[in-house]
């Protein structure tokens, strides 16, 4: 089976780099196609699931591909368009192009060609191909929901974490973080920053063991310190300046030779900058909110077209319209059919694929070898016909 | 003959969109040995994986046609199932490797050639009887009936019907397991059924199905029952010749149903049949164990509703008394 993860070195030496466009350049384009398929996903009404599908069939698009060769919006339109039809959310391909039409400049409509709805349609073939038909993604979106009802504490406090936690899922979507860590780990990290940004103490939890120190050693194993605070970085990034490169709006169409003096973007930011840089564990971290500690539910939605504002910590935090719909007041059972195993009626399960530590493995063979099979679970086979 | 079947598992820079072709002639990974069968759904290879060591895989070639909107939903929502289903790697399915298309598309036609990618096993069910110097011993009928059943408990738990349960898509690994294959796709392979003229073999087709009545995950556990019954004899236990034979032959069997029992809203009288009355099924599987016959007795149900469902097969004591093998 695929295996969709990939080193942070993998994420430097994309197809896009290879074709002379730089990290800054693509990391703008990536967040540009995702903020796009969220965009025309939420004037769509279409749900989260479909959109975050779609965002990720982008990002996984863009390891095999070149945004040199494929227009991100177009893509954007495909992914969506694919996605819609997976989540059971199908929209016709001419509406998204129509939606898309209105939410792009002339110029960037452009690079729909003459023809946009026969484009999406040639493309949705390369984009089964790339993804390799594996259509079902999983999302940090119920774990999220999962992880949080087990958590014990103030009501309030919890559920204003719980929806600062679901904007900053949202907006990972425009980061490379799906590419990195499965949904589990990226839930446990964003309720880690939106606990320390709302100043939510999780002093207990439900199924609490003697060996779990902290709440998400119950569903994620080894999850240090280091990795949760790189996983908060990359998304706290979306709000610096720092990181906005002021690139072309198109990649050049005459390829040149990637900078490879250049030294690749450092992926945290200065500690300086950081509101969790303190990783002792006894000192908690000083939570640059100023204004009176009214946390907005809402953190700022990621402005790619428009200049930036702010810088992080986000003190004058502008009114945004929700990304898209946060979730209900009181936590809701996790919104999609669960996947999980039904009651093992199977005197063998397989064990599950252990999920953790996942990165950093190179894509294993894509299945073990059929020959030579170890000695069979059942009676010795027994040879009913000759051999030939 | 040696046709290639392509994916993209490294794919070259392509020059622009509309050169599909491009991106899959340098990504070539499987190459077509030799045809193992023409189904209704389309056809079967014995390929070679280039990429993985030149591993042995079954290729299936199944044409999709394409829909105003691209890949028809019906086909996506089952490769999506299929590839899910895939994640418990079920020891009595059979394994799909991977999913890949033909990269061109008839334009004038608009279809897609999608290629699944299977493991491959020497042989299926019926080959394996036919070749069978004589009776299977008492532990491998058990053991094999218990695999088909779990197989077709894991399909029913996660809301497939198999549809088409029949000795040639039970594969029979070397070592004597038995796994499931050719489910799933059912609307998939509608489009092109409807377009061969293959036959559909009747002999595992419960009532309910011949007379067109609504039918359900039962369908299945019938089946099954059928190839149970086949394991102790070698042969099929009601080789119909046509819709009708085979529905005579289900009666002589297992007796003319009630009146009460007869489903509505179906073109076919009760009393188009004459009155048989049930024959004792141990005359017909002589020498099987009493378990094993009363197992097969509550598979064979003309109700679908008072039919043993696949779940309640693997609680009978033909498998709880003693451990399966």
């Amino acid at each position: 089976m695929p295996y969709w993860y990939y080193d942070k070195k993998d994420l430097l030496n994309t197809p896009s780099f290879r074709d002379g466009i730089n990290n800054d350049a693509e990391n703008r384009y990536r967040k540009e196609g995702a903020r796009f398929i969220i965009d025309t996903g939420s004037k769509m009404d279409l749900g989260y699931n479909t959109v975050a599908t779609g965002v990720v069939y982008f990002h996984r698009f863009y390891m095999f591909h070149s945004f040199r060769t494929f227009p991100r919006y177009i893509t954007a339109c495909c992914c969506l368009f694919l996605a819609g039809k997976v989540e059971e959310t199908p929209k016709k391909c001419k509406d998204i192009i129509k939606v898309a039409k209105s939410l792009l400049t002339e110029l960037k409509f452009a690079s729909f060609g003459e023809n946009p709805k026969e484009e999406v349609m040639t493309l949705e073939r390369i984009l089964l191909q790339t993804i390799k038909f594996d259509f079902q993604v999983e999302h940090p979106y119920g774990y999220l929901l999962k992880y949080a009802k087990c958590l014990k504490g103030d009501k309030t406090k919890l559920q204003k974490m719980v929806q600062m936690a679901w904007t900053f899922v949202n907006d990972s979507l425009c980061t490379t973080l799906c590419l990195q860590w499965e949904p589990e780990v990226i839930a446990v990290a964003l309720m880690f920053l939106a606990g320390k940004l709302s100043k939510f103490e999780v002093a207990d939890w439900n199924g609490r063991q003697p060996k779990h120190k902290v709440w998400w050693d119950m569903f994620v194993e080894d999850i240090t310190t280091e990795l949760l605070e790189d996983i908060c970085h990359q998304v706290l990034d979306l709000y610096s300046p720092q990181t906005q490169a002021s690139g072309n709006d198109s990649p050049p169409s005459v390829p040149q030779p990637p900078k490879n003096e250049k030294k690749p973007p450092s992926v945290t930011p200065p500690a300086s900058v950081s509101p969790v840089a303190v990783t002792t564990a006894t000192k908690p971290v000083v939570t640059p909110i100023k204004n009176g500690g009214e946390v907005k539910i809402e953190p700022p939605k990621v402005g790619i077209t428009e200049p930036i504002r702010y810088t992080y910590p986000f003190t004058p935090i502008p009114h945004y319209p929700p990304v898209y719909t946060a979730p209900p007041p009181t936590i809701p059972p996790p919104p999609r059919l669960p996947l999980v195993p039904p009651p093992m009626v199977y005197p063998d399960p397989p064990p599950a694929p252990n999920r953790f530590p996942p990165v950093n493995v190179p894509p294993p063979n894509y299945f073990t070898p059929l020959p030579n099979r170890g000695p069979p679970p059942g009676p010795p086979p027994r040879p009913y016909y000759p051999p030939p | 003959m040696m046709s290639r079947a392509s994916t993209s598992q490294s794919p070259p820079v392509v020059a622009s969109i509309n050169d599909v072709s491009a991106l899959f002639q340098n990504a070539q990974k499987y190459e077509e040995l030799s045809l193992i069968g023409t189904g209704a759904y389309g056809t079967v290879y014995k390929a070679r994986d280039l990429h993985n060591g030149g591993q042995i895989v079954a290729m299936k070639k199944v044409k999709v046609a394409l829909t105003e909107d691209g890949i028809p939903l019906s086909t996506v929502r089952e490769i999506a199932l299929l590839r899910q289903l895939e994640a418990y790697r079920h020891p009595n399915i059979v394994r799909l490797l991977d999913v890949c298309h033909g990269g061109q598309c008839l334009e004038r036609d608009q279809q897609l050639v999608l290629f699944l990618v299977f493991e491959h096993v020497e042989q299926d069910l019926d080959s394996f009887l036919s070749r069978a110097p004589g009776p299977l011993p008492e532990s491998r009928i058990r053991s094999m009936s218990h695999d088909i059943i779990s197989g077709v408990d894991f399909l029913h738990s996660h809301r497939i019907v198999h549809r088409d349960l029949k000795p040639h898509n039970l594969l029979v690994t070397a070592a004597g397991r038995v796994k499931l294959a050719d489910f799933g796709l059912a609307k998939t392979y509608d489009v092109e059924m409807k377009l061969t003229s293959v036959v559909v073999t009747l002999w595992y087709r419960p009532p309910e199905v011949l007379l067109g009545a609504r039918y359900c995950s039962a369908l299945d556990v019938w089946s099954a029952g059928c190839v149970l019954a086949q394991l102790h004899t070698r042969r099929p236990l009601l080789p119909g010749a046509s819709d009708s034979d085979q529905l005579h032959r289900i009666f002589r069997l297992i007796g003319r149903p009630p009146r009460s029992e007869w489903p509505d809203n179906v073109s076919i009288e009760l009393d188009s049949f004459p009155s048989y009355p049930p024959q004792d099924l141990a005359r017909i599987l002589p020498r099987i164990h009493p378990h094993a016959l009363d197992l097969i007795k509550g598979m064979l149900v003309f109700d679908p509703s008072k039919r043993l469902t696949a779940m309640d097969c693997l609680e009978h004591p033909y498998f709880t008394e003693e451990p399966v093998a």
